[in-house]
């Protein structure tokens, strides 16, 4: 099928490069020439495992080009994926200005050229409930006729997008059109060969549907750290916990670590935006609004821990940072719990070094030379009176402890992800301080 | 193994009767004689499916036994099961009365036995995170020595009981004795021949999972609830949305029904629970805070829709209702939405006609004479303006609509368990209002 996708953020990136990689002609349209100049170059914007293969593959293939031009793309495509950034405004709601526009743009384009061929629109971008029916609104007045629209909401994972582009769990569709729906169906049954659904509904139902899942997960993650804080007032372990309940097969074992809050361009948004539209209908989601307030607290725990630690006085004092980005994978520093953390340790007078193996770049934006980068996740280790461990990436996991014990001046570790076994550090010499698990180490007050 | 079961509730009888039916020696202990003298003479006293089965086989086996003494019970077995009813108190934490009561007695008969063999005594109420330790200091007050505590909690779901017991997702034990622990694990092992685990762990964590699963569980379905809620008013389908989610491997597709809250006698129970032990160890579960709130209103949206159709007046209006148990399954009345419905019908001016295939006579308990309870299904729908459907029971799911037609006053249904489509609804000519999805013919 020949296809255009209008905006190369990670979305339409990933989404662009699978759709050309089986087979159909993809157009990828982006209005920022930069991006664009390194897109026709070859050149991956992005950090997602596993892109950059596809990606060269299906340029030199020719499957996949980038432009300027939505004029030259819409004219040449059936089906238009809208991949538009909707940040959140200030009141938390979805900035629709870039999706509106954008159909402006659309309808603007086919109206000029009199192009009466029917066309697909299709919302991948994130988009509170009822955005179809505007999009559509936008086309009619722009006199465009031979079209229907498409809710068809993205479920990538930053750090396995193509993985979840390629073997979804589940693709959903909503539309009012029954062509539209069998022409996106056909669009995706090769990605689901192993019989995962493809779900049709109303476009409504569609935009509710990617915003209550992402909630939902928020909320369990939630629930989790709550209860973390208090297995540690009570002295239980939530991993231990975490096994009991999830191997209730109606809970499942999966997404139930607790942490020091979730962060990144998902979630947050996501859960600001359904609470925002959900008051706006005079049906206020209560639990998310409890969820977003305890998710916002979670970011300071390991904070109070360090204060406690250090007697409430960290002044002057040196912290190694081991990872940044909001989770393993990823170069995404939106809404980081390193960002909230790291800034209130400064804020009290404290030194900090910090390594990441992806987000270091991206970050130098968030902390603007505040902070002193590693070229190693050794390096910063080197007269630091504590680590604090805020992400955990695979190489963080198996370090080697001795080493790390003799590069700090104390022993101290703060582990906000949980990727350490209390008994096995303990054993080890160093003072251990986790997420819902007692704290061990000579000088834990018992 | 030679087991004692204390406590012939619903846990106990169950827990007892499915140990026996592995082959072990099991004596049920109850002080309350009329439940005793049932039970000795082979009636079972809960409505659980597939119980009365195995319970009768193991009773003509001799594995079964059921007595008020206590002492005999102890001193003939290894472990020791409490399964101790621990109602809420007025403040929302659980009464420990019975759980400590019973151990002072068996502290008291063990101490007279001279602390000669060891037992293990086990934890199956569920108990506030404490509790193990609590326990074993009130044997150790009797200088006993011979002795472990293990946290041992059941996840049980009324209706599936023995199908949960005889093949549990998991097992908990939580103890600080390996002996226990592994006394333990033989004890379970022929129940999780498939592979499923059982957990090991100190007993805080194994008394907080209990708690933290329901509460989760309760939390999951309020989401979905609060959900419904909003599809309504953006014109959504919460069914359409909730296999958009369930099919998400991180969400699952179980247990995420909306519906008109959540009741029984442990999902509000423990979630309450929680939230006040969380509160006095100054750490409180806002999120459960917010749960339980918003599934106390729950349970009225269906009684809004009525008094939204029939512009707020529904005095002297007679309603059918279908379903009183909390869920299907069960005879459960404690904490059921029906409750709370009906007596705002009642309060209202409206009159109910109820049916339950289970539970009316539980009922009788919550709700008097203040209803007329119908033989059956199409008994309750005489003379009534509209149906109310409460509970989400098999039978009701195929019913034969043209008597649902032909006996109402108007063809009229409120479906707080969305078990019909609307579509189907909006061809056979009802108006059907249900829970996050668009009514029919309004």
């Amino acid at each position: 099928m020949n296809i255009s996708v209008i905006g190369t953020g990670y979305v339409g990136l990933v989404s662009g490069t699978c759709f050309a990689d089986r087979g159909n002609r993809v157009i990828c349209v982006d209005n920022n020439p930069e991006k664009l100049r390194k897109l026709q170059n070859s050149d991956v914007p992005i950090y997602e495992p596993g892109l950059e293969i596809l990606f060269h593959r299906n340029i030199q293939q020719k499957r996949l080009i980038f432009t300027g031009s939505l004029e030259y793309a819409v004219l040449n495509s059936d089906i238009i994926f809208l991949c538009l950034p909707t940040p959140q405004d200030e009141d938390g709601s979805a900035d629709l200005s870039y999706v509106m526009g954008c159909a402006k743009n659309i309808g603007q384009v086919l109206t000029k050229n009199a192009c009466t061929d029917y066309k697909i629109i299709v919302n991948k971008s994130t988009v509170p409930v009822g955005t179809a029916f505007k999009v559509r609104d936008i086309l009619k007045a722009e006199g465009v006729e031979n079209f229907d629209v498409v809710s068809n909401p993205e479920f990538l994972r930053e750090g396995f997008a193509v993985e979840d582009f390629r073997k979804p769990d589940r693709i959903v569709i909503g539309s009012e059109s029954r062509r539209a729906i069998e022409m996106i169906r056909e669009l995706y049954e090769p990605f689901v060969n192993q019989g995962n659904p493809i779900l049709e509904m109303d476009t409504a139902s569609a935009e509710v549907t990617k915003y209550a899942s992402n909630s939902y997960l928020a909320m369990r993650i939630t629930y989790m750290n709550e209860l973390a804080n208090f297995c540690e007032r009570v002295g239980a372990n939530v991993d231990m916990v975490r096994h009991g309940m999830g191997t209730d097969s109606r809970i499942g074992k999966r997404f139930l670590f607790a942490g020091i809050g979730y962060g990144g361009s998902c979630f947050p948004k996501d859960v600001n935006a359904l609470i925002k539209t959900a008051c706006e209908h005079g049906s206020p989601m209560n639990i998310l609004e409890i969820v977003d307030k305890v998710n916002r607290e979670q970011k300071f725990v390991l904070v109070k821990k360090v204060m406690e630690h250090f007697n409430g006085d960290v002044k002057g004092r040196n912290f190694a940072v081991w990872g940044l980005a909001f989770k393993p994978n990823t170069d995404d520093m939106r809404e980081a719990p390193s960002i909230y953390i790291i800034r209130e340790l400064q804020k009290a007078g404290a030194v900090v070094s910090a390594y990441d193996p992806a987000a270091m770049e991206v970050a130098c934006r968030h902390f603007d030379g505040a902070i002193r980068y590693g070229q190693t996740k050794e390096e910063v280790l080197k007269g630091a009176d504590a680590l604090l461990v805020l992400t955990e990436w695979a190489e963080f996991r198996s370090p080697e402890f001795n080493g790390i014990k003799d590069a700090l001046k104390n022993p101290v570790i703060f582990d906000g992800r949980n990727i350490y076994s209390p008994e096995r550090l303990a054993a080890m010499g160093f003072t251990y301080y986790s997420i819902g698990r007692p704290a061990v180490g000579d000088d834990i007050k018992k | 193994m030679n087991l004692a079961v204390i406590g012939t509730g619903y846990v106990g009888l169950v827990s007892g009767t499915c140990f026996a039916e592995m082959g072990n020696q099991v004596i049920c202990v109850d002080n309350n004689q009329e439940k005793l003298s049932k039970l000795q003479s082979a009636e079972v006293t809960i409505y659980e499916p597939g119980l009365d089965f195995i319970f009768y086989r193991n009773i003509a086996k001799k594995r079964l036994s059921f007595t008020d003494d206590l002492k005999y019970a102890v001193n003939s077995s290894e472990i020791i099961f409490l399964c101790l009813p621990t109602p809420q108190g007025e403040d929302g934490s659980a009464d420990l009365k019975y759980v400590f009561g019973i151990a002072g007695e068996i502290g008291k008969i063990l101490k007279e036995s001279g602390d000669r063999d060891y037992k293990v005594i086990v934890n199956k109420s569920t108990v506030p995170v404490g509790t193990a330790v609590q326990v074993a200091g009130i044997l150790k007050n009797f200088g006993l020595k011979n002795f472990d505590i293990v946290s041992n909690p059941e996840f049980l779901r009324e209706g599936f009981a023995v199908e949960d017991f005889m093949k549990p997702d998991r097992i908990v034990i939580g103890s600080d004795s390996v002996a226990a622990l592994e006394k333990m694990k033989l004890l379970y092992e022929p129940f999780v021949r498939q592979g499923n685990p059982i957990l090991e762990m100190d007993t805080s964590s194994a008394e907080v999972t209990k708690y933290a699963a329901n509460s989760y569980l309760a939390m999951r379905i309020t989401y979905m609830n609060e959900l419904a809620n909003f599809c309504e008013k953006v014109g959504a389908n919460v069914d359409m949305v909730r296999k958009g989610m369930g099919t998400d491997s991180r969400i699952g597709k179980r247990f995420l029904f909306a519906g008109i809250g959540y009741g029984g006698s442990c999902f509000p129970k423990d979630v309450n629970a929680l939230i006040k032990t969380s509160c006095d160890y100054d750490s409180e579960m806002k999120i459960l805070t917010v749960v339980d709130k918003v599934n106390h209103a729950q349970k009225l949206v269906l009684v809004e829709k009525v008094l939204s159709y029939f512009n707020n007046d529904i005095k002297e209006k007679h309603f059918a209702v279908w379903g009183l148990a909390f869920k299907p399954n069960t005879d459960d009345m404690r904490e059921a939405p029906s409750v709370v419905l009906i007596k705002k019908l009642l309060e209202l001016g409206a009159s109910v006609s109820a049916y339950d295939p289970a539970a009316i006579e539980t009922a009788k308990f919550y709700l008097n004479n203040s209803v007329t309870y119908a033989e059956n299904e199409y008994d309750a729908l005489r003379n009534a303006e509209a149906l109310i459907i409460v509970t989400e029971w098999n039978e009701f799911r195929n019913p034969d609509f043209s008597i649902l037609k032909s006996t109402l006053k108007q063809p009229v249904i409120f479906d707080g368990r969305n078990i019909f489509t609307p579509e189907k609804m909006q061809e056979l000519g009802f108006t059907y209002y249900s829970i996050g999805r668009k009514p029919a013919n309004v």
